[in-house]
């Protein structure tokens, strides 16, 4: 007995040794390196949303020549869009995601990559007027429009999206390039100096123009949407990566769209799970992605967004920072539309529609139903959801209603009056005249409006009182 | 070697030595000696110097011959190159930079940064260390702090010296600071704890107050020490540049290497990498250089 152990585990331990050195030959792992950017909401339907519910996972191919492939995730988590392009010219990661101008350069540098190239294959959210990018001031400062900051200090991110929202804002308005001291401060940077007053304003991407103020330092001077100019969030793929594993890069694909399914099936959720996962506050995510947000999570690759990628490389060939670049022959479409197909849904409808999901329902104060969802409003009321009214004064007067049987209010949003972007309204400047509240988020709109009514600018609290008194529509 | 027991002994040897050279000038000084023989000493005196001068430039060659073989075959050896920049890439962009009146810009704005902050850490860490390591107290209460400070890397302060300062300037110039202090600070007490207490009883016997025996025992006997933390200290104020130049926002050759990289540009990051590496040269050989002056009694 004592004899026969010795030998039985050696036994055991040749036949165990054996298992593991077969396994390799039979399953492979392949490593997938993913870069997000989880603290940019509007690319978390690419990323975060994936990474958290396994959606691919889900869509993986699994028969065929996958059949003994095991992957594995890798999912880095970046603030910006450069170190993503950097890990992935060093092949740390094949796919990656970040706004428009990061991804130009990530096109750009990779043409000098003799390994591979990068594609641009499909979008995860945009803006095709331009929001999501943002000027703020310090909250208690004098400036309310760009033409206060003549010669001030002003900060952006170079080399981001809203630094070429920036200068096409100066561009529009014929101001020279010097009109402000422009520096380059990254996000963090630029928010701690701007809270401690040290710059003027601060401009930045998604979600930082919405983030600050929300934070209650800053105020949003300048939206995107004043310069027209499309601003998107893509996802680039490595060209020998997609080659050699197309259908995974297709499973990608379908995981984005489910993810933008799970969005718009239950927005609130969405938005709490999403604070969860990335800290960003749940009402800043809502604004964005929500239903009438700032942002249109929509995977198709609009050629609206190619041309301004187009402008944003002369932008950047005129700052001397890039050499022939063509968009165009940049975005490779064909691994959407496979999974479109494959997923029994039609992709050029989806391409020609730019239509973003809206607010829709009965207003319960009013005691109407949802008209125009742009001139609509929300009051998030923290134990009974977010809930829809059909006009700003109905909204103010739903607030006022909530405070006074003593209910706890997240936020409010109403939608400027002439834009149609969503607003916090607590922030915002109201025209009141007559029995009309019009809404908007800078102070010289809401002065122009209300002189043409013939009413007064308020602040949120005024607004409220005289929704109250007798703005009920 | 940093007793005054040893440095009198250097200072034998460094006046026997100085004794040595005089004698062959003046045994010549009859027949004016041709330039060929004065070339030859010259070159006897300084062989050492020569010698290590072309060994260094040699090996400068070698490592830019290497990283240039290494990148245009685009080599992959575990270490890949596929992406790095070549050296001609680099000195293209050095040659676009030298012509552009910025770069030197951010070379002077951080050359003037890291002098305020070294300075200032000079001016403050050795003192501190000195009395630090003379008074036990002092060195009881500074000690944790300083313990639990220093390891906090530059990158982590940002935030912090953003708000603490009025000025940006300030911020960065703090950022530099706090990196030399450290070192210097520690080595500086290092030195303290080094010198001899014999040396220190023997003084107080021959009646020397605390002012003299800070000035004449403890001063001298750690000021290799000192020196080293200096050093170490400058390269440190290099090392914590970029993490400090980020707050600048448009100045400096920290934040030009940190522009390269948000714009992805290799060639304009490594001529950063390199100008910090050659200007950190700059400075340590400069304190070098002081801490000849200084102690002149230390041997080369």
């Amino acid at each position: 007995m004592v004899r026969h152990l010795p030998t039985l585990s050696i036994a055991m331990s040749v036949t165990s040794l054996a298992l593991l050195l077969a396994q390799p030959a039979t399953a492979e792992t392949v490593t997938i390196g993913i870069g997000t950017q989880d603290t940019t909401t509007n690319t978390v339907t690419a990323g975060v949303v994936i990474r958290q519910l396994k959606l691919l996972e889900k869509y993986l191919p699994t028969s065929g020549k996958y059949a003994n492939i095991k992957f594995e995730m890798e999912w880095q988590n970046f603030t910006s869009g450069p170190p993503v392009t950097n890990a992935m010219m060093a092949n740390k990661l094949q796919i990656g995601m970040m706004g428009d101008y990061p991804l130009i350069v990530n096109g750009f540098t990779f043409e000098s990559n003799p390994e591979s190239k990068s594609r641009l294959i499909g979008i995860a959210a945009y803006s095709l007027s331009g929001s999501g990018n943002g000027m703020v001031v310090h909250k208690e400062s004098a400036y309310y429009d760009l033409a206060d900051l003549k010669g001030k200090l002003v900060s952006v991110p170079f080399g981001s999206a809203a630094h070429g929202m920036v200068l096409k804002a100066l561009q529009d308005r014929g101001y020279p390039a010097d009109f402000f001291q422009l520096v380059s401060q990254s996000p963090e940077v630029g928010s701690t100096n701007l809270q401690e007053k040290k710059i003027d304003a601060h401009a930045d991407f998604v979600p930082f123009a919405e983030l600050l103020p929300f934070r209650g330092f800053a105020r949003k001077i300048f939206d995107g949407v004043e310069t027209n100019l499309p601003t998107f969030h893509g996802i680039v793929v490595r060209t020998d990566f997609a080659e050699k594993y197309p259908e995974v890069v297709v499973a990608y694909m379908k995981a984005i769209i489910a993810a933008n399914q799970w969005l718009r099936d239950n927005p609130k959720l969405a938005a709490e799970k999403i604070q969860e996962w990335t800290g960003i506050s749940k009402e800043v995510v809502y604004i964005f992605l929500g239903p009438s947000g700032n942002m249109t999570t929509d995977p198709s690759i609009k050629p609206a967004l190619i041309d301004a990628a187009t402008t944003d490389v002369k932008v950047l060939q005129n700052l001397g920072r890039m050499k022939e670049f063509d968009p165009k022959k940049w975005v490779d479409d064909s691994y959407i539309r496979k999974a479109y197909a494959e997923m029994k849904l039609d992709y050029d409808a989806r391409l020609a529609s730019t239509k973003n999901y809206e607010i829709a329902g009965e207003d319960s104060f009013c005691k109407k139903p949802i008209g125009d969802p742009r001139k609509a409003g929300e009051v998030w009321v923290d134990d009974a959801g977010i809930l829809p009214f059909a006009s700003a004064a109905c909204t103010l007067g739903a607030y006022a209603d909530f405070k006074a049987k003593g209910k706890k209010i997240n936020v409010t949003y109403v939608f400027d009056t002439a834009r149609g972007i969503k607003l916090f309204a607590d922030q915002a400047f109201f025209a009141v005249g007559g029995d009309e509240i019009a809404p908007f988020l800078l102070k010289k709109d809401a002065e122009a409006h209300a002189a043409k009514i013939s009413g007064k600018v308020l602040g949120f609290e005024d607004a409220v009182k005289s929704a109250v008194t007798g703005g009920k529509t | 070697m940093s007793s005054p027991a040893l440095l009198r002994h250097s200072e034998d040897t460094m006046a026997s030595a100085m004794a040595d050279v005089p004698p062959a000038p003046a045994a010549t000084q009859s027949t004016p000696p041709s330039f060929g023989t004065l070339a030859l000493r010259w070159f006897r005196l300084n062989q050492g110097t020569l010698r290590a001068t072309a060994i260094g430039i040699a090996s400068l060659i070698a490592f830019l011959l290497v990283w240039h073989l290494l990148t245009t075959y685009r080599v992959v050896f575990f270490v890949r190159f596929t992406n790095v920049p070549s050296p001609l890439a680099v000195y293209a962009s050095f040659t676009k930079a030298i012509h552009d009146p910025k770069f030197l810009m951010h070379i002077l704005l951080s050359c003037r940064r890291i002098l305020m902050g070294f300075s200032l850490a000079a001016l403050i860490g050795v003192p501190l260390g000195l009395i630090m390591g003379r008074f036990k107290l002092i060195h009881e209460i500074v000690f944790p702090v300083a313990e639990v400070l220093r390891p906090i890397p530059a990158i982590a302060w940002v935030p912090m010296a953003i708000m603490l300062w009025p000025t940006n300037e300030q911020s960065i110039v703090y950022i530099t600071f706090l990196g030399s202090f450290f070192p210097i600070l520690v080595n500086t007490l290092h030195g303290m704890s080094l010198v001899d207490p014999v040396l220190v009883r023997a003084a107080q016997c021959l009646g020397a107050r605390e002012r003299s025996i800070f000035r004449e025992v403890y001063f001298p006997a750690s000021l290799p020490h000192i020196f080293t933390g200096l050093t170490v200290g400058m390269g440190v104020a290099w090392v914590s540049l970029i993490a400090a130049e980020m707050i600048s926002g448009q100045y400096g050759i920290g934040y030009f290497t940190w522009e390269a990289y948000s714009l992805v540009q290799y060639a304009d990051i490594a001529l950063g990498m390199i100008a910090i590496g050659v200007l950190g040269l700059g400075s340590s050989l400069l304190i070098r250089g002081v801490g000849q002056l200084v102690m002149p009694w230390r041997v080369k």
